[in-house]
C-alpha cells in the first residue's frame, strides 16, 4: 500500500503539504501590497513567546498551540519554516509519530472490517479490474512485488487480485461501483456510500482532521456533499486544526478583497489592459454549462484571473488558465444549492456567499497553479517538458501505439499540447475533471507529475482507434476529437487506476521509463 | 468524412492567424463543416482540419491549421508556420486593433514561414455592419500595399467564406502549376528558403491514399 508509511511521511508531508505551507511561487513576483495586510505578518515573525530552546515543549498539543498562530502568517515567509523544524524536539516529534502510528492501526482495522465487509458482498466485480496489464509480463511483476512486501497487513483481503491492492485503500469501491458519482444526494444512497460519506464526515469532524487519512479516502472520489471542504483541505488553502478554519478563511477572503481593490481599478491602465482584454474576450466563450454566461459570475471570473495574473507576471494570463477556475467555482458553488448547477441562476446567492465563492476559488486555483507555473511562462517550458516526457513514457508501456503515431507523422505536441495546457479539461465534461482532480488532490504533484500518467492512460486507452487511422489526417483529427462526450465517472475511475498502475511501475523506475 | 477526401491532386497547408477573439476558428468550421458556433472556445495550441474543393478539374486538398492568437503561444504557433504555402491573416472588422496588428502577423509570417507564402487578408464579422471600425477601402489598400489578397468574410452568415478558401487555394493552385510548367521541379522551386524545408507539392501518380506531405514541422 502506497500510502502506508504513516510512520515515515507524516512530517515529510506535512511539512510541504500542511496549511500555511512555506512554498515558493515560481519564476513569480508579488508585488508589494497594502501594508494593512502585513499587520498579521509582523507579529506572526516576531519570535514565538515562548523561548524556542530553552523551555522542553512536551506534547504536540502545546507545540501546536505555541506555533499555531504562526501557521497563519502566510505563505512566503522562510523564517518560519525554520523556527517550527527547530522547535520540534525528538520527543516531540517521536511522541506525535507514536499517536499517529496508534491512530492509524485503529483506523486500519476498522477499515479492514469493513472492507472485509465489502468484499464478502461482492467477490466478483473486484476481478473485473481492467485487465489491460495483462499484456505486460515485466509491469505486472513488479507491481506484485512490491504488493506482496508492501501489504502484509492486507494480505488476508483478497490474494486473487494482486493489482486492485496497487491501488490506494478503497478505490475498490469507485471501480465496481461508481459511488463518487452517484454520493451526491438526491436519491437513496447506498449502504456503502454511505459508509464512505460518514468515513469522510468522521474524518472532517475531527480536531485535527487527518490529511493523510483524507487523501486516501480521496483518491477514489469524494462524495458530492463533503467535497467542498475537502478539497479546501487537500489543496492547503484550509488548516487541518478544525478551531483554525473559520478564521483562517476570514482572513483569506478579506485578503483577496483587499487585492481586488488594490489592483482591480489598473486594468485599464495600458499596462495591463493587454491582460484584461485577453480574460475579457475567453470568459464568454468558456463552457456554457458551467452558468459562466451569467453577468455575475463572468466578473468573478475576470476579478480572479485578473488578480492571479497581475500577482504572477512571469506567466501573466494564459489561455487555458480560465478553465481552471472552473471546477472550483462550480464545486463551491454546490456548497450553497441543492439544485441542478445548469438552471442555477447565481443571483439567488446574497452578495456575501458568492464573494465567499469568489476568494475561496482564487485561493485554491493559486495553489493549483503554484505546482504547474512553468506550464505558463515564456515558450511554456514546463508543457514541452511534459509533452516529451509523454512520449518517452508511452513509447515504453505501449510501442505499437507509439510507432504507429510516429509512422503517421503526427507529433504529440499537436495533441498533447491542450492536455497538458488545460490538464485534460478540454477533452472530457466538466464533470470528470471534477472527479479527476479529486484524485489529483490526492496525490503528491497531482496535477503535474501524475498528470503525465493520466494522459499516458488516457492515450493508450485508445489504441483499437487510434491503429485503425491510416493516415496523418484522420489520425490527428480523430486525436484531437477524441470521442469522450459521453464519458461518466466510471470512465476516469478506470483511467486513474490504469494510471496509478503506470505510476507505480514506472515512476521509481528510470530504466522502466527511458529507453 | 473519410473515404471521399482519400484521393487528391494536391495538397497544400494553410495556417490561421491573426488575434485572439476574430474569428478564425469560426472560419474554419464553416468552410471544413459547414458549422458556426457563437460560443466556440478558445484555441489551445493548434487545431487541424482539411477540405477538398475542385480547381482546374484538379482535386485540391486543404490542410488547415488554426493557431491560437494570444501572444504567449507564438512560440508554439509559429512552429507550424514551416511548410505552409498559404496564410489567412484574420482580423476582425468592428475592433480596429485586431486590424492594426496585422502588421505584426505579417511580421510573424516574414520571420518564420516560407518567403514565398501566399497570404490573404481577411476581415472577418463582415455581418456587424452597425459596428464596424475598420473601413474597407483602408484595408484594401494595407494589403495592395504588402502585396497581399484581400476579402471580407463573415463566418456567422458564411458571405465569402467560401470564396475566400477557394482564391487562396486557387492561387497556391496556380503558382504550382505555372512552375511546373515552367521548371519542372515543382517540389524544389516553390521555396527558396533557407532554412525552410521544400514543400513538396506532387501532383498524384499513384491510386489511393497519399502519404503526408506538408505537414512536416
Amino acid at each position: 500500500m502506497a500510502s502506508d508509511g504513516g510512520k515515515k511521511q507524516f512530517w515529510k508531508r506535512n511539512a510541504s503539504r500542511v496549511p500555511g505551507s512555506i512554498q515558493h511561487v515560481y519564476g513569480a513576483q508579488h508585488p508589494p501590497f497594502d501594508p494593512l495586510l502585513h499587520g498579521n505578518l509582523k507579529q506572526g515573525t516576531k519570535p514565538p513567546a515562548t523561548p524556542v530552546k530553552t523551555k522542553k515543549v512536551s506534547t504536540f498539543q502545546e507545540f501546536e498551540s505555541n506555533t499555531s498562530d504562526a501557521w497563519d502568517v502566510g505563505e512566503d515567509d522562510d523564517e518560519l519554516l525554520a523556527m517550527a523544524t527547530e522547535s520540534l524536539n525528538t520527543d516531540v516529534v517521536m511522541e506525535t509519530a507514536n499517536r499517529v502510528i496508534q491512530n492509524h492501526s485503529k483506523l486500519q482495522e476498522q477499515h479492514k472490517l469493513q472492507e472485509e465487509q465489502t468484499e464478502r458482498e461482492q467477490p466478483q466485480k473486484i476481478s473485473d479490474l481492467p485487465s489491460a496489464a495483462c499484456g505486460d509480463n515485466r509491469l505486472v511483476k513488479s507491481v506484485s512485488e512490491t504488493n506482496a512486501s508492501s501489504s502484509a497487513d492486507n494480505a488476508n483481503a483478497n490474494t486473487s487480485v494482486p493489482r486492485s491492492q496497487s491501488l490506494p485503500q478503497a478505490s475498490t469501491y469507485t471501480l465496481t461501483g461508481g459511488v463518487a458519482d452517484n454520493a451526491s444526494g438526491g436519491h437513496v444512497l447506498s449502504e456503502r456510500e454511505a459508509l464512505r460519506l460518514d468515513k469522510f464526515k468522521q474524518l472532517l469532524a475531527g480536531p485535527n482532521t487527518n490529511l493523510e487519512e483524507l487523501r486516501k479516502l480521496s483518491w477514489s472520489g469524494i462524495p458530492k456533499p463533503v467535497r467542498p471542504i475537502t478539497w479546501k483541505l487537500l489543496s492547503g488553502y484550509l488548516p487541518a486544526n478544525i478551531d483554525r478554519r473559520e478564521g483562517t478563511l476570514q482572513r483569506k477572503r478579506k485578503e483577496y478583497f483587499a487585492f481586488v481593490e488594490h489592483y482591480y481599478d489598473s486594468r485599464n491602465e495600458e499596462t495591463h489592459q493587454d491582460t484584461y482584454r485577453q480574460i475579457h474576450i475567453d470568459i464568454p466563450r468558456m463552457s456554457p454549462e458551467a452558468l459562466i454566461l451569467q453577468s455575475k459570475v463572468t466578473e468573478i471570473f475576470e476579478r480572479i484571473l485578473f488578480i492571479w495574473a497581475i500577482r504572477h507576471p512571469a506567466s501573466g494570463y494564459v489561455q487555458g488558465i480560465n478553465d481552471l477556475v472552473t471546477p472550483f467555482l462550480v464545486v463551491f458553488t454546490s456548497e450553497y444549492t441543492e439544485e441542478d448547477l445548469e438552471n442555477f441562476d447565481v443571483s439567488s446567492l446574497s452578495t456575501e456567499v458568492l464573494q465567499n465563492i469568489e476568494a475561496d476559488s482564487f485561493w485554491c486555483m493559486s495553489k493549483l497553479l503554484d505546482g504547474i507555473q512553468d506550464n505558463y511562462t515564456f515558450a511554456q517550458p514546463g508543457i514541452q517538458k511534459k509533452v516529451t516526457m509523454l512520449e518517452e513514457l508511452v513509447s515504453r508501456i505501449d510501442e505499437q501505439v507509439h510507432k504507429h503515431i510516429e509512422q503517421h507523422e503526427v507529433k504529440y505536441l499537436q495533441f498533447a499540447f491542450r492536455w497538458m495546457n488545460n490538464l485534460l479539461m478540454r477533452e472530457v465534461p466538466l464533470q470528470c475533471t471534477i472527479r479527476l482532480w479529486d484524485t489529483y488532490q490526492s496525490e503528491p504533484e497531482g496535477f503535474s507529475h501524475f498528470h503525465l500518467y493520466v494522459c499516458a492512460a488516457f492515450l493508450v486507452r485508445w489504441k483499437k482507434e487510434i491503429l485503425e487511422e491510416k493516415d496523418f489526417q484522420e489520425l490527428l483529427i480523430f486525436l484531437q476529437n477524441l470521442p469522450t462526450m459521453h464519458w461518466g465517472n466510471e470512465d476516469i475511475s478506470v483511467l486513474l487506476a490504469e494510471a496509478y498502475r503506470l505510476k507505480f511501475a514506472f515512476a521509481d523506475a528510470p530504466n522502466h521509463y527511458k529507453r | 468524412m473519410r473515404g471521399k477526401d482519400d484521393e487528391y491532386d494536391y495538397l497544400f497547408k494553410i495556417v490561421l492567424i491573426g488575434d485572439s477573439g476574430v474569428g478564425k476558428s469560426n472560419l474554419l468550421s464553416r468552410f471544413t463543416r459547414n458549422e458556426f458556433n457563437l460560443e466556440s472556445k478558445s484555441t489551445i495550441g493548434v487545431e487541424f482540419a482539411t477540405r477538398s474543393i475542385q480547381v482546374d478539374n484538379k482535386t485540391v486538398k486543404a490542410q488547415i491549421w488554426d493557431t491560437a492568437g494570444q501572444e504567449r503561444y507564438r512560440a508554439i504557433t509559429s512552429a507550424y508556420y514551416r511548410g505552409a504555402v498559404g496564410a489567412l491573416l484574420v482580423y476582425d472588422i468592428a475592433k480596429y486593433l485586431t486590424y492594426e496588428n496585422a502588421e505584426r502577423w505579417l511580421k510573424e509570417l516574414q520571420d518564420h514561414a516560407d518567403a514565398n507564402i501566399v497570404i490573404m487578408l481577411v476581415g472577418n464579422k463582415s455581418d456587424l455592419r452597425h459596428l464596424r471600425a475598420v473601413p474597407t477601402d483602408e484595408a484594401k489598400s494595407f494589403a495592395e500595399k504588402n502585396g497581399l489578397s484581400f476579402i471580407e468574410t463573415s463566418a456567422l452568415d458564411s458571405t465569402n467564406v467560401e470564396t475566400a478558401f477557394h482564391n487562396i487555394l486557387a492561387e497556391i493552385y496556380r503558382i504550382v502549376s505555372q512552375r511546373q510548367l515552367a521548371g519542372g521541379q515543382p517540389e524544389a522551386e516553390f521555396s527558396h528558403g533557407t532554412t525552410i524545408e521544400p514543400i513538396k507539392v506532387l501532383p498524384t501518380h499513384q491510386e489511393g491514399r497519399q502519404a503526408p506531405c506538408c505537414q512536416n514541422i
